[in-house]
């Protein structure tokens, strides 16, 4: 009786590790903070749905809580699978050690050629040589204007500002205090978002984050400063994120705005006027141009059971980038990408060009505690606390060590 | 052996078998933490790290860090004004209302219990209500102000550094009057009546039964009414995430905001443990105070 158990038991073993043609089903936890019907729900349920052995679990994580649901889980063993992390936090993440290499999985894929990624998402998921993460899209800042004032204050809506100059003399023009329109909105809010707008005002002048107290972040700091002590820009611009500066745009409050891609869906519906793109005014004519890149990375977790399935997830979203600017608001990371008869053409001829000058924040592990430094000194300035450059120079030593690290 | 299962049943051991899960409760939930939060303000801490114990030992170093922060210093003026303004104001407000309700006039139990609205809603959402109020361009505040001419132009409440703590502050009073009123208005009901109708055959005033007889008798409610505003004005923490997220330029920030921005924007657990540590000397000072105090009151 016995043996016959035994012998049973054996055969259903052969059985399943024999057979693994008859996969079992695999379920892939997908950590996003994106909302249903944006890119990461909409691709990964149609991933799902070409494989019958693959479930994706989808959860949403709001994005001030993604690293810290991610520590946990990690540290009780519960990680998911694959996760969008913020393009600036892909080198912390991947610098611990919690990440799988993706190297060996592209060299034997058909679908991802990391030389087809725009250089700023390529860096952006690279760490030390070995790729840990591929973007899902892309984003920049761009300068949107308000055509009408533009033509109400006689000024060309054919001519946008190019420089810092040109940017401040046009604000300066459209503001109008007594009909609550202020020239600019822009965010310098003490969040990542405040960085992210600042950095390529600093790059144009010819410094970055690791040059943070030379003359051209201090001037560029010292632009800001000028825009807001002239009531340019609302103070309000100290604690608005972009998404709630351009709304400000779109209320007819502003005559022009920095902000990116995202915004075009709903400028779309609550714009009034002829709104309209142009690539953001670098510091005089000749000076480099620069741009912020944004967006997601998706990576893979290195504790994960099914790192074959969980990259073909990466590959299928690598495969739809022509999709993301007319049904995701983003753009792609792929050049090689073709989109077919774009929507709002002119702003994604705009955009498309300014890509080309997005520099990746860092990548830097400890790119969150350098991004605060910058924060810092941008708020102290802009609130006359310290002066731009005694503001810098504190933020350049905070930042200094954590280079090399 | 039936004898064993017998004192849990009806004897001292299912005595200790209630004290036992007490005890493991508090170990468990709120020891543990505790300590767990104390050894970390004294390790390099990472955030994959996290569940190590063997992480390198630095000691003092972290308190020695955040002390020499320039940042350390404002921070802990704004949260001792913080905590100062709000429990004044809090007691002080929820006090007269206590006292107003307690009259017998009609609809006041309604109102009464209106008054608890405002502190059953989320803080978030406070917050948000705030920031529309506060907005400098086109606040509700400052149109009333400027339409009662109280004050000409805008006032920037929460990007201006000179006003945005004075902001969350105004928003934490309005947040915390209801509790304040609550607990204050079982602490007067509890005072017999009669006590007041035989002084005022004695020809005792309003003022002198107020102060003679009301204030005394309260002691031990608003020392517990204080210490408990102390620890929940220091737990204050989605009405400044709402506002001002400690902004501009920290000028609104107090201890347990910058304490969650460390161990949760920058990633320096440690650094956010150390103060964290330090908070709970604070509070542990302030419970000793209250438990002395009321102590004292009822062997008195």
């Amino acid at each position: 009786m016995s043996k016959i158990k035994a012998a049973l038991g054996a055969l259903l073993l052969t059985a399943s590790t024999g057979a693994p043609a008859l996969a079992e089903p695999v379920t892939l936890q997908f950590w996003t903070t994106e909302h249903e019907g944006q890119q990461s729900y909409v691709l990964a349920q149609e991933y799902d749905k070409k494989h019958d052995d693959i479930t994706v679990n989808i959860k949403h994580v709001d994005l001030g809580n993604m690293l810290n649901d991610l520590t946990r889980a990690y540290a009780t063993g519960n990680a998911p699978d694959v996760v969008a992390v913020d393009n600036p936090d892909n080198a912390m993440v991947s610098s611990r050690g919690v990440l799988l290499d993706l190297d060996p999985l592209i060299a034997k894929s058909s679908v991802i050629k990391p030389d087809d990624l725009f250089p700023g998402p390529r860096n952006s998921g690279t760490w030390k040589g070995k790729i840990y993460g591929i973007s899902r899209g892309s984003n920049t800042l761009a300068l949107y204007y308000n055509a009408d004032m533009f033509k109400a204050k006689g000024l060309d809506p054919d001519k946008p500002p190019r420089t810092w100059e040109e940017l401040y003399q046009d604000a300066k023009a459209l503001n109008d205090p007594a009909r609550n329109v202020y020239g600019l909105a822009f965010s310098a809010v003490g969040t990542e978002e405040g960085t992210f707008q600042f950095l390529p005002f600093v790059q144009t002048a010819g410094a970055d984050y690791d040059s943070i107290a030379s003359d051209g972040a201090v001037r560029a700091l010292q632009f800001w400063q000028k825009l807001l002590d002239e009531k340019l820009a609302s103070p309000d611009t100290l604690i608005r994120s972009q998404w709630d500066s351009t709304g400000t745009f779109n209320a007819g409050n502003a005559a022009m705005v920095i902000s990116g891609p995202w915004e075009l869906p709903r400028m779309q519906s609550d714009a009034k006027f002829d709104f309209r793109v142009a690539l953001l005014p670098v510091e005089k004519d000749g000076s480099p141009r620069a741009s912020a890149l944004g967006e997601f990375n998706n990576v893979i977790m290195k504790t994960t059971k099914h790192p074959q399935e969980a990259f073909g997830l990466l590959e299928y979203v690598y495969s739809q980038a022509n999709r993301n600017w007319n049904e995701f608001g983003m753009m792609s990371a792929v050049k090689t990408a073709v989109v077919a008869d774009p929507k709002w053409p002119a702003a994604y001829a705009v955009f498309t060009e300014q890509l080309k000058y997005a520099r990746a924040r860092g990548p830097n592990p400890n790119w969150p505690k350098i991004s605060k430094a910058i924060q810092t000194a941008i708020q102290s300035t802009l609130t006359h606390q310290t002066d731009a450059k005694t503001a810098l120079e504190q933020a350049q030593k905070t930042i200094k060590p954590l280079l090399t690290q | 052996m039936t004898a064993f299962f017998r004192t849990f049943r009806e004897g001292s051991g299912f005595d200790a078998v209630l004290i036992l899960c007490a005890v493991a409760y508090l170990l468990v939930f709120s020891a543990f933490p505790l300590v767990y939060n104390v050894i970390m303000s004294f390790q390099s801490v990472d955030m994959f790290s996290i569940t190590d114990f063997n992480r390198p030992w630095v000691g003092w170093q972290n308190y020695i860090d955040v002390i020499n922060r320039p940042e350390a210093w404002l921070i802990v003026k704004n949260t001792a004004i913080f905590v100062l303004l709000s429990i004044v104001f809090q007691l002080g407000l929820g006090f007269g209302l206590a006292l107003l309700f307690q009259q017998d006039f009609p609809a006041a139990t309604f109102l009464r219990g209106l008054f608890l609205a405002g502190w059953i809603m989320p803080g978030l959402v406070v917050g948000t209500v705030w920031k529309w109020i506060f907005a400098g361009d086109f606040g509700v505040l400052n149109y009333v102000l400027n339409h009662l001419g109280i004050v000409t132009g805008k006032i920037f409440w929460l990007s201006d550094p000179a006003y945005s703590l004075y902001a969350v502050i105004i928003a934490n009073i309005w947040l915390g009057i209801p509790f304040n009123m609550i607990l204050l208005s079982v602490g007067l009901a509890a005072i017999p009546r009669d006590i007041y109708e035989a002084a005022e055959l004695d020809g005792a005033t309003a003022f002198q039964r107020f102060f003679s007889m009301t204030l005394p008798m309260m002691r031990a409610t608003l020392g517990a009414v204080v210490s408990l505003g102390v620890i929940l004005t220091l737990q204050q923490f989605d009405l400044i995430a709402g506002l001002t997220k400690g902004g501009p330029a920290n000028s609104s920030n107090v201890a347990q905001y910058w304490s969650w921005q460390l161990s949760f924007e920058t990633y320096e657990i440690s650094a956010g443990s150390v103060i964290a540590v330090m908070m709970i000397a604070v509070v542990i000072v302030v419970a000793t105070i209250y438990v002395r105090s009321t102590t004292n009151e009822q062997s008195a």
